[in-house]
C-alpha cells in the first residue's frame, strides 16, 4: 500500500499507538490508585478483623461475638462497620445490614447497605467478607466502600465517551502530524526537483534557525550554494578559456596557413612560432585545468605539516636571480615556528607566484619584502613591493581568472597566476587580502592549522 | 637501448618511436595495454615508457602488475593528466619518472637518456672529476683547476645533478624537481639566471666551459 510507504502516515500510526498506549497506562493507574488499591486494604482489614472475631466466637461463643460486633459498630472509624451473624438455624442473631444474599461460597459480597437518617435515604455499599464459623453459624463483616464505587460508577461512566474522544483526537492528532511533517518534507522536495530540472537556483524555504527541518534545509541550502558556486566557476571558466584561446590559435592557424607557400627561409621562422605558439596554447591550457581543478577541489589534496619558513626562504631563494638582475632587493623575514597544515607543492607554488608578480611590477631599485610570523593559530604571510599598486577599483578583481592589471600591458603572463594563488588559498581555507600599501600592493595571506577536507584522502595532521 | 613504447595513440607513439630511434635506441611500439604487459615480461628491456590511459588496461594496473612480477626495469610514465597527485600516484605505482602531455621531444629525450642509463646503486659517487673540475660530495667542495670555488647549497645541488649526469642533457624541469624538490610551473623560468651565475663562478673568462646549453633542451655537463 503506497499509504505505508509514506514516512508521515507510518509516524502518524505511531502516534496513535503511542497515544492510545499512553492513555491506557495513565486510565490504569489511576484505576490501581484510586479504587483497586484503597479496596485491597479495606479486604485486607477485614480478613484480619473476620479472624479475630472468630477467635472470640471460638472462646466466648455467640453472646461475646455479637456484643463485640455491636461495639464495632458503635465505633467511631472512617468506614462505617457493618455485620450481620446469622445462627446454624438461620436465627440472627446480630446484623445491621438489611439484608444479605443466601449463601453461595463466594468469599466477598457486594451488599447495598442504604441507611436512613433523619428521614433521608443514603446509598451505601458495603464490602462484606462471607465467614462460615465453626458450628455452622455465619460470619458477615463489612465496610462501607461508597466513595470507591462512586469513582468506580464516575470512570465507567466516563469510559464510554473517553473511548470516542480518545479515538477522535487520534485521528485529528495524527492527520495533523503528518500534514506538517509532509509539508516540510514537500518542501525540501521541491527544492531538489527545481534544481532537478535545472534550476540551480533553487532553494528550500527556511524560516531562520528554529527546527530540525530549518537547519536541514538550511544545510541543503549551504551545499547547493557551493555547487552553484563550482558549476559557475566552471562556466566562467569556459567562457575565458574559449575567449582566451581562439586568439593565439587564429594566430597558430595563421602562421601555418601561411607556411603552405612560404619561402624556406620564412617557413623556418614561422615553424618557431607556431611551435612557440602552441606551447604557450598549452600551459595556458594547463594553468587553467590545474586552477579548474583546485577550485572544484577535484585535486585529492593531501594536507601535511609544512614547514612554511623554509618554504619562503626556497621560493625566494629561486626568485633571488630575478630580483637582483632587476636590482630588487628581495628580503625575506621568517621564524623557525611555521609550521603550518598544507600541500607542500601547491603553496610553494602560490608563493612563488606571488614574489614572481612582486618582482615583475616593481620598478628597478625597488623592494619586495616577504614576512612570515606567528599569530595566535594562524601563520601570517605578508608580501610588500615598491611597484605601483593598483587602482583601488580595481582590487576586488586580482585573482580573477585572466583580468591583467592596466599596469601589466607590457609584461609577460596569461593574468592566471593569482587565480591559482587565490584557488590554493582557498583550498587551504585561507584568508587572502590585497590591499595597497603607500607604495605599492600589500598582499596579507593568513594560512592555519586546516582540517583535511571531509571525505578526502589524507591524515590528520599531526606534530 | 631497447626502449617498450606503449601508448595507444598512433600519432604520438609513431612521433615519439621516430625521435628516440634518431637518438640510436631499438623502440618497439604497441597500442594495447594487456600486449603491452606479456611483451614487458616476456622479455627484456632497458626502459618501458607508458601512456596512463589506455584500451585493455589501464597503465597503472598495468605497472602494479609489472612491479608485482619483481621487474625492476625503468618506468616512464606518459600521461595528460598532470596534476602534482596524479604524478604521486604514478610514482607510488611504481613509475621511475613521470611527464605529462603534452611534452617537449626534448624533453622526453633527455629523461630516457637519464632514466635509461640511471646506474643501479650509487647513483652519485662521493666524488667526481671531470677534466680539471672535481666535486666532493663529502667535503662538501667545488675545485676547478685545483682552485677552490665558493658556491651555495643550491649550486652545490645543481652541481651536482648535472655532474652526476655528465654527457647528457637535463632538462630545466628535470633540474626544478631533483635541485628544488618542488614540483611545480615556474611562471618565469629563473633557473636559466641560476645557470648562467653558476657558470661565471665556474667558468671565468678564457677558462673551457663546463656546462652548456642545449638549444631548446637544456643543460649538459662535459663528461670528459
Amino acid at each position: 500500500m503506497r499509504l505505508l510507504g509514506s514516512f508521515s502516515f507510518r509516524l502518524a500510526l505511531l502516534y496513535a499507538a503511542l497515544f492510545t498506549l499512553s492513555v491506557a497506562i495513565l486510565l490504569g493507574l489511576y484505576y490501581w490508585v484510586s479504587i483497586r488499591h484503597p479496596t485491597n486494604e479495606v479486604q485486607a482489614g477485614l480478613e484480619g478483623e473476620a479472624a479475630r472475631l472468630e477467635r472470640l466466637y471460638r472462646v466466648g461463643g455467640e453472646g461475646a461475638l455479637a456484643a463485640a460486633l455491636e461495639r464495632r459498630a458503635a465505633a467511631m472509624a472512617p468506614r462505617v462497620a457493618y455485620h450481620a451473624l446469622i445462627a446454624n438455624d438461620g436465627r440472627v442473631i446480630a446484623a445491621n445490614l438489611p439484608s444479605w444474599p443466601a449463601p453461595s461460597g463466594a468469599r466477598w459480597l457486594r451488599i447495598e447497605a442504604d441507611v436512613y437518617r433523619d428521614g433521608d435515604e443514603d446509598d451505601h455499599e458495603a464490602l462484606v467478607l462471607d465467614r462460615p464459623l465453626p458450628g455452622g453459624a455465619r460470619l458477615l463483616v463489612g465496610r462501607d466502600i461508597e466513595d470507591l464505587d462512586e469513582i468506580e460508577e464516575a470512570v465507567r461512566g466516563a469510559a464510554v465517551w473517553l473511548l470516542p474522544a480518545l479515538l477522535v483526537l487520534v485521528f485529528v492528532g495524527a492527520a495533523l502530524m503528518s500534514r506538517a511533517i509532509g509539508r516540510r518534507l514537500d518542501t525540501l522536495g521541491n527544492a531538489a526537483r527545481r534544481v532537478m530540472d535545472g534550476d540551480l537556483t533553487g532553494r528550500v524555504p527556511v524560516r531562520g534557525p528554529r527546527d530540525d527541518f530549518d537547519r536541514l534545509g538550511a544545510t541543503l541550502n549551504a551545499m547547493l550554494d557551493r555547487i552553484e558556486a563550482s558549476m559557475e566557476s566552471v562556466r566562467r571558466v569556459s567562457d575565458s578559456v574559449a575567449h582566451e584561446l581562439r586568439t593565439p590559435l587564429s594566430r597558430l592557424q595563421a602562421d601555418l596557413a601561411e607556411l603552405r607557400s612560404a619561402s624556406p627561409h620564412r617557413a623556418a621562422e614561422l615553424r618557431e612560432r607556431a611551435l612557440a605558439e602552441s606551447d604557450r596554447l598549452a600551459r595556458m591550457f594547463d594553468a587553467v585545468l590545474r586552477i579548474a581543478r583546485i577550485e572544484a577541489q577535484r585535486h585529492a589534496v593531501e594536507l601535511a605539516p609544512v614547514d612554511l619558513g623554509a618554504l619562503l626562504v626556497d621560493a625566494a631563494d629561486y626568485h633571488a636571480p630575478l630580483a637582483e638582475d632587476r636590482g630588487i632587493a628581495l628580503e625575506t623575514k621568517v621564524t623557525d615556528d611555521l609550521t603550518v597544515s598544507g600541500d607542500r607543492d601547491l603553496l610553494f607554488q602560490a608563493v612563488s607566484n606571488l614574489i614572481d608578480n612582486a618582482i615583475k611590477f616593481t620598478p628597478e631599485g625597488g623592494a619586495v619584502s616577504l614576512d612570515a610570523r606567528r599569530e595566535a593559530d594562524a601563520v601570517v604571510v605578508t608580501l610588500t613591493d615598491t611597484g605601483p599598486g593598483i587602482p583601488p577599483d580595481l582590487l576586488g578583481r586580482l585573482g580573477e581568472r585572466f583580468f591583467r592589471a592596466p599596469e601589466a600591458a607590457g609584461i609577460a603572463g596569461f593574468g592566471l597566476g593569482l587565480a591559482l594563488v587565490r584557488a590554493v588559498a582557498r583550498l587551504h581555507a585561507s584568508p587572502l587580502d590585497f590591499t595597497n600599501g603607500k607604495p605599492g600592493l600589500v598582499v596579507r595571506w593568513r594560512l592555519g592549522w586546516t582540517k583535511p577536507t571531509a571525505g578526502r584522502a589524507g591524515q590528520a595532521p599531526t606534530g | 637501448m631497447r626502449i617498450l613504447l606503449i601508448e595507444d595513440d598512433a600519432r604520438v607513439s609513431a612521433f615519439v618511436a621516430k625521435a628516440l630511434r634518431e637518438e640510436g635506441h631499438l623502440v618497439e611500439p604497441i597500442a594495447d595495454g594487456r600486449a603491452g604487459l606479456v611483451r614487458a615480461t616476456s622479455d627484456r628491456f632497458d626502459l618501458i615508457i607508458l601512456d596512463r590511459m589506455l584500451p585493455g588496461l589501464d597503465g597503472l594496473k598495468l605497472l602494479q602488475a609489472l612491479r608485482a612480477t619483481g621487474d625492476a626495469t625503468p618506468v616512464l610514465i606518459l600521461s595528460a593528466l598532470g596534476d602534482t597527485d596524479e604524478r604521486v600516484r604514478g610514482l607510488r605505482a611504481g613509475g621511475d619518472d613521470y611527464l605529462p602531455k603534452p611534452f617537449a621531444l626534448s624533453e622526453l629525450v633527455a629523461r630516457v637518456e637519464v632514466l635509461g642509463r640511471r646506474q643501479p646503486a650509487a647513483e652519485t659517487s662521493a666524488r667526481i672529476e671531470i677534466g680539471d673540475f672535481a666535486l666532493d660530495a663529502i667535503a662538501r667542495t667545488v675545485t676547478r683547476a685545483g682552485r677552490r670555488i665558493d658556491v651555495t647549497d643550491r649550486e652545490f645541488r645543481i652541481l651536482t645533478y648535472l655532474a652526476s649526469h655528465a654527457g647528457r642533457v637535463v632538462t630545466r624541469s628535470m633540474l626544478l624537481e631533483h635541485v628544488w624538490d618542488y614540483h611545480f610551473d615556474p611562471q618565469t623560468n629563473v633557473i636559466d639566471q641560476h645557470l648562467s651565475r653558476l657558470r661565471q663562478k665556474l667558468e671565468p673568462a678564457g677558462a673551457e666551459p663546463l656546462i652548456e646549453t642545449v638549444r631548446g633542451a637544456g643543460y649538459r655537463m662535459r663528461d670528459r
